[in-house]
C-alpha cells in the first residue's frame, strides 16, 4: 500500500457522506449498503476516468512511435519537435518562463539539443513541425492532436445509410462501447485505486471483453454493405481462433495465483518475489499474441483489412459514431495491455526496488524516494511499454489471412495454451510453498526459461515442407514473332492454347 | 454475391472496377471494367507533329513516364530514320533505367499496404524520392519529364550528375537488402505471398503476358536481351528471371523479380556512367551533335514503323503510320500496345479459386497501372 490510497480515501470521505445526510433518519440502517454504493461509484469513475485520461498517451505513443519506426526523416522532425516550439520561439524559451527559475536548465538542455541536432534554420523546421504535431504543448507536442480530431468529428453528419437497419444500426455502437467501459471500471490501477472489488473478477472481465464481437456483428450485418457483412462474418470466424488460448492462458495465471481477483493475482507475485513472465515466457507471448488478435491490430485486423475490406465492419459508420468507435479500439488495447501489466509484469510493484536499495551509502535515501512514485504509475508506465511492443508488431508484419490465423489458433496457440495451463497446474501442487521463499524463486526461473526453449523453437521453425526439389528451367524466348511464340506454348501445353 | 471493387477502391491502385463473384470468401468469377480514364491519346496524337507527341506519351503512365516517353521516340526515329548519337543512347538508358527503378520502388510500395504492411510503403517513397531528384535535374520536372527527343535527348547529364547517381545508388543497394529483410525474412509475407496467383508459362505467353511477369513465370524473355535496341548489348548484364515451382509463378516469384530488376538497374546505371563516351563529366551544350541529331519533321507517304520496348511493366509497342504529304507533319495513326492491357483480363482470370483477401495480393503483384491501360 503506497501513500496514494485514493480508495482509503474516498471510504473515509463516504463514510462521512453517509453520516452527513442519512445520519439521523430512518434509512440509518441501510448505511452500509449506501456507502459501499457510493465508495464503488466513485471508484469506479475514477478508475475510468484515469484510463480515459491516459488514452490519450497511447495513441501519442502509436503516433510518435509510428513515425520513428516508418520514416526515418519524419522520425527526426517529429523527435525533433520534443525541443523544437512554437514559431519563432523554441521550447526551450518556454521552460525559461517557469516561475523561479526552476525550468532554466531544462531550457538550457533544450537549447543545447536545439543547437546541436536542430535545425540551423529554425522557422522552416518548425513550421513542419507546426504542421501535424505541435498545438502548442511543448512537453508533449501532438498529445491533443486527437481532442482536435474528435471535435472535428463532432462536427460531422450523423448519417444512417437508406437500406441499413436503423435500429440495430445505432445500437451495435452502444453494445460495443459500454461492454469496454464495464471492463475499464473492473481493472484495479494500484494498490488503492480500484473499482468494485469482485472476487471473480478476471472472469467477469474475460466475459465482458467477448461481448464487443457480438456488437461488431450487429454493426456488419446491420450496415447492408457487402464489405461490411464479410468483415463482421471474418470477426465471428476468427474469434474461436483466439478466444479458446486467450481464456486458458488467464485461467493457467488464475490457477497459478490460487484467485480470480485482480489484486489477489498481483498480490500474489509481489509475494513470490518474482512476476508471472519470468514463471510462464510462453504464456507471456501467448497472451500477447491472443491479445492482439482480440483487439484487432495488425497482423490480426482481417475484419477491417483496408485493402480488400475498404474498413471492414465499420465502413458505413462516419462522423462521432466513427470516432467514438476508433476510440473504443483504443481503449480495448488500453485495457489489453494494462490486463498484460497485471497478469504478468507485476502490477503495481516497482522494479528493481531491491537494486536501488542495495546501493551503496544512500541506498535507504534513495529507496524511500524510489518508494515514493505511486503503484498507478508503475502500472501504466508497464502498460505503454507492452503497448510499445503493439506498436512495433503493427509496423513490422503484414497483415495474414483469415484461414491462416484459424490455422494458426489451432494448431499452435491452442496446444500451447493447454500446454500453459499444465505448466501451471503442475506449478501450483508442488511448487506453491516453496514459491513463496525468496530463494528458490531463483531456480525456479532460470528451469521454466530453459524449460520454454524448446517450444519457442518449435515456434520459430513451423513444419517447412519439401521446397520445391524440382524447379524447372526458364524458358529462354529469342524469338519475337507471334507464331514462334504459339508454337512455344504449343510445346509447353500440348494443345492450341492461342 | 457480386463484390464491385472501384472504381474508388483500396485495392485497385488506379481508376478502374473489378467485380468479383464471391461464395463466401471464395472469389468463384471476375469480370474488370476499364475505361475510366480514357483520354484518346492515340486520337489527340494525330494532330499533333511528331514533336508534340512525346509529353502526351509521358502521361501515359504517370508512375514510369519515361519510359513511355522514351517508347515512343524509337518508334518515331525508327519512321524518320534518323541517327541517334551514342552519347545520347547512354544517356537514354541511364534516365530509362533510373525511371525503371523509380517505377519498381512505387509498385513496391503500393504492394505492401496490399498486404496489410504500411512501413514499407513509406519506406519507398523516400527512395523513390532520390531517384525522382535525380530525374528531375535531367528533365526539369518531377513526374512527367518530356526528356527524351526525337534524335537525342534534352540536354546533357547536368555537372556533377554521375557523382550524386553514383551515391545515391550505392544508398540503395543497402535500403534493398532492408526491404529484403524486412519482407524475405518476414514469415507473415512469405504465406500471404507464395502459392497464390500461380501463372504457368505457357498461360502467360499464350495471353501475351509481358515483362517482370512473364520472367516471373520462368519464361527468359527481355526485349532488352531478345530484340536489343539502344545500348543494352554494350553492358554487361542479364534478364531477372525466375524459376518458379510447378504450379508457375506466384506472387513471391513477382515480388523477387521486380527486386533483382532494381539491383540489376542500378548496376545498369553505374555501369553506364563508367562507359559513357565522352566521359560522365564532361558536358554539351543542349544542341551539341554528340547528344542531338537532327530530325527530319515529316515521315515519307505511307512509311511506318514498328517498335518494341521493354516497359518497366512490360512489352510496350507504338506503331506509327507517316502521314506524307497530305498529312503534313503529322502522323496518320498511331497505336499504342499497353502490357497493362493485355494482363490485366488475364488476371482476372487467375484469381478465381482465391480468397477475397488474396485479390489484392494477387493484383498487386502484377503492378497495374490503369493511365496506360486506358490510355
Amino acid at each position: 500500500m503506497d501513500w496514494l490510497d485514493v480508495r482509503g480515501f474516498v471510504e473515509w470521505s463516504t463514510d462521512g457522506v453517509t453520516q452527513a445526510t442519512i445520519g439521523q433518519t430512518r434509512f440509518w440502517e441501510y448505511k452500509d449498503v449506501v456507502s459501499t454504493v457510493l465508495t464503488e461509484a466513485t471508484m469506479g469513475g475514477v478508475v475510468f476516468g484515469l484510463i480515459m485520461g491516459t488514452v490519450l498517451m497511447i495513441i501519442w505513443i502509436e503516433r510518435k512511435l509510428i513515425a520513428r519506426l516508418m520514416d526515418r526523416r519524419g522520425a527526426m522532425t517529429s523527435m525533433r519537435s520534443l525541443w523544437a516550439g512554437e514559431s519563432g520561439l523554441d521550447a526551450g524559451e518556454w521552460w525559461r518562463k517557469v516561475p523561479y527559475g526552476i525550468g532554466s536548465i531544462i531550457g538550457r538542455v533544450i537549447r543545447l539539443l536545439q543547437r546541436i541536432i536542430g535545425n540551423s534554420s529554425k522557422k522552416p523546421t518548425v513550421d513542419r513541425v507546426n504542421d501535424r504535431s505541435y498545438l502548442g504543448w511543448p512537453i508533449l507536442p501532438g498529445m491533443f492532436q486527437n481532442v482536435a480530431d474528435g471535435v472535428k468529428l463532432l462536427q460531422k453528419e450523423w448519417m444512417v445509410p437508406k437500406s441499413a437497419d436503423r435500429m440495430m444500426f445505432e445500437a451495435a455502437p452502444i453494445i460495443i462501447i459500454s461492454s469496454t467501459v464495464v471492463i475499464l471500471g473492473l481493472i484495479p490501477l494500484g494498490p488503492g485505486i480500484y473499482g468494485p472489488d469482485l472476487q471473480y473478477g478476471v472472469l467477469f472481465a474475460m466475459a465482458v471483453f467477448g461481448v464487443a464481437p457480438l456488437g461488431i456483428f450487429f454493426a456488419a450485418w446491420a450496415s447492408n454493405n457487402k464489405y461490411a457483412l464479410i468483415g463482421g462474418i471474418r470477426s465471428a470466424a476468427q474469434l474461436t481462433a483466439y478466444e479458446i488460448p486467450l481464456l486458458l492462458v488467464v485461467l493457467s495465471v488464475c490457477i497459478l495465483s490460487g484467485s480470480f481477483n485482480f489484486r489477489e493475482i498481483v498480490q500474489d507475485q509481489i509475494d513470490a518475489h518474482t512476476w508471472n513472465i519470468f514463471i510462464m515466457p510462453v504464456g507471456f507471448l501467448l497472451f500477447i499474441t491472443t491479445m492482439v488478435a482480440e483487439v484487432e491490430r495488425t497482423p490480426f485486423d482481417m475484419p477491417e483489412a483496408e485493402a480488400e475490406l475498404v474498413e471492414g465492419w465499420w465502413t458505413e459508420y462516419g462522423g462521432l459514431r466513427w470516432g467514438l468507435l476508433f476510440a473504443v479500439e483504443y481503449l480495448r488495447t488500453y485495457a489489453a495491455c494494462i490486463l498484460t501489466a497485471l497478469f504478468f509484469l507485476g502490477g503495481w510493484q516497482a522494479p528493481f526496488a531491491g537494486l536501488i536499495a542495495a546501493t551503496p551509502g544512500i541506498g535507504e535515501q534513495l529507496a524511500f524516494i524510489y518508494g515514493l512514485i505511486p503503484g498507478v504509475a508503475w502500472v501504466l508506465i508497464k502498460a505503454w511499454f507492452v503497448f510499445t511492443i503493439f506498436v512495433w508488431v503493427r509496423a513490422a508484419l503484414p497483415r495474414v489471412r483469415t484461414d491462416q490465423i484459424l490455422e494458426f489458433g489451432w494448431q499452435w496457440l491452442l496446444p500451447l495454451a493447454v500446454l500453459n495451463v499444465l505448466i501451471a497446474g503442475m506449478m501450483r501442487l508442488f511448487l506453491y510453498e516453496p514459491l513463496t521463499d525468496g530463494w528458490f524463486t531463483w531456480n525456479i526461473i532460470p528451469t521454466m526459461l530453459l524449460g520454454s526453449i524448446p517450444f519457442l523453437i518449435l515456434i520459430a521453425y513451423t513444419s517447412e515442407e519439401g521446397e520445391d526439389a524440382t524447379r524447372p528451367e526458364p524458358i529462354l524466348v529469342t524469338d519475337l514473332s507471334h507464331n514462334a511464340l504459339a508454337t512455344k506454348a504449343k510445346q509447353l501445353d500440348g494443345a492450341d492454347t492461342v | 454475391m457480386w463484390i464491385t471493387m472501384g472504381p474508388q477502391h483500396p485495392m485497385t491502385h488506379g481508376l478502374w472496377t473489378l467485380r468479383v463473384k464471391v461464395d463466401g470468401e471464395i472469389v468463384t468469377d471476375s469480370e474488370p471494367e476499364l475505361g475510366f480514364i480514357h483520354r484518346g491519346v492515340e486520337k489527340i496524337c494525330e494532330s499533333r507533329d511528331f514533336t508534340q507527341i512525346t509529353p502526351y506519351c509521358d502521361r501515359l503512365c504517370y508512375v514510369s513516364a519515361n519510359t513511355w516517353a522514351q517508347a515512343y521516340v524509337y518508334a518515331a526515329e525508327d519512321l524518320l530514320e534518323v541517327e541517334v548519337p551514342e552519347r545520347a543512347e547512354y544517356i537514354r538508358l541511364i534516365a530509362v533505367e533510373i525511371q525503371r527503378i523509380a517505377s519498381h520502388l512505387m509498385w513496391l510500395g503500393a504492394y505492401t499496404p496490399d498486404v496489410g504492411n504500411l512501413t514499407v510503403f513509406l519506406y519507398c517513397w523516400r527512395d523513390r524520392e532520390m531517384f525522382v531528384d535525380l530525374l528531375q535535374e535531367l528533365g526539369g520536372s518531377r513526374l512527367h519529364y518530356n526528356f527524351p527527343r526525337i534524335g537525342g535527348v534534352k540536354r546533357d547529364l547536368p555537372i556533377g550528375f554521375a557523382q550524386r547517381a553514383r551515391a545515391k545508388i550505392n544508398i540503395f543497394f543497402d535500403r534493398l537488402r532492408e526491404y529484403e529483410r524486412m519482407l524475405d525474412e518476414s514469415t507473415i509475407f512469405l504465406i500471404r505471398t507464395q502459392d497464390i496467383g500461380c501463372t504457368k508459362a505457357e498461360d502467360l505467353i499464350a495471353h501475351g503476358v509481358s515483362g517482370p511477369n512473364l520472367r516471373a513465370g520462368g519464361v527468359n524473355y527481355d526485349i532488352r536481351q531478345a530484340n536489343p535496341y539502344s545500348v543494352y548489348e554494350e553492358l554487361d548484364w542479364e534478364p531477372a528471371v525466375e524459376s518458379p515451382s510447378i504450379k508457375g509463378g506466384d506472387s513471391y516469384d513477382r515480388y523477387r523479380v521486380r527486386m533483382e530488376e532494381m539491383r540489376q538497374s542500378a548496376n545498369m546505371v553505374l555501369e553506364a556512367l563508367d562507359k559513357i563516351p565522352g566521359g560522365a563529366e564532361t558536358h554539351h551544350a543542349p544542341d551539341d551533335p554528340a547528344i542531338l541529331a537532327k530530325a527530319p519533321l515529316r515521315a515519307p507517304e505511307g512509311a511506318s514503323s514498328m517498335h518494341r520496348f521493354e516497359d518497366s511493366r512490360g512489352e510496350a509497342a507504338f506503331h506509327i503510320i507517316g502521314g506524307g504529304e497530305q498529312r503534313g507533319k503529322y502522323p496518320y495513326r498511331i497505336s499504342i500496345r499497353s502490357p497493362m492491357f493485355i494482363t490485366i483480363p488475364y488476371v482476372t482470370k487467375v484469381l478465381i479459386g482465391h480468397k477475397i483477401a488474396d485479390i489484392p495480393a494477387i493484383f498487386g503483384s502484377f503492378d497495374p497501372c490503369i493511365g496506360e491501360t486506358d490510355r
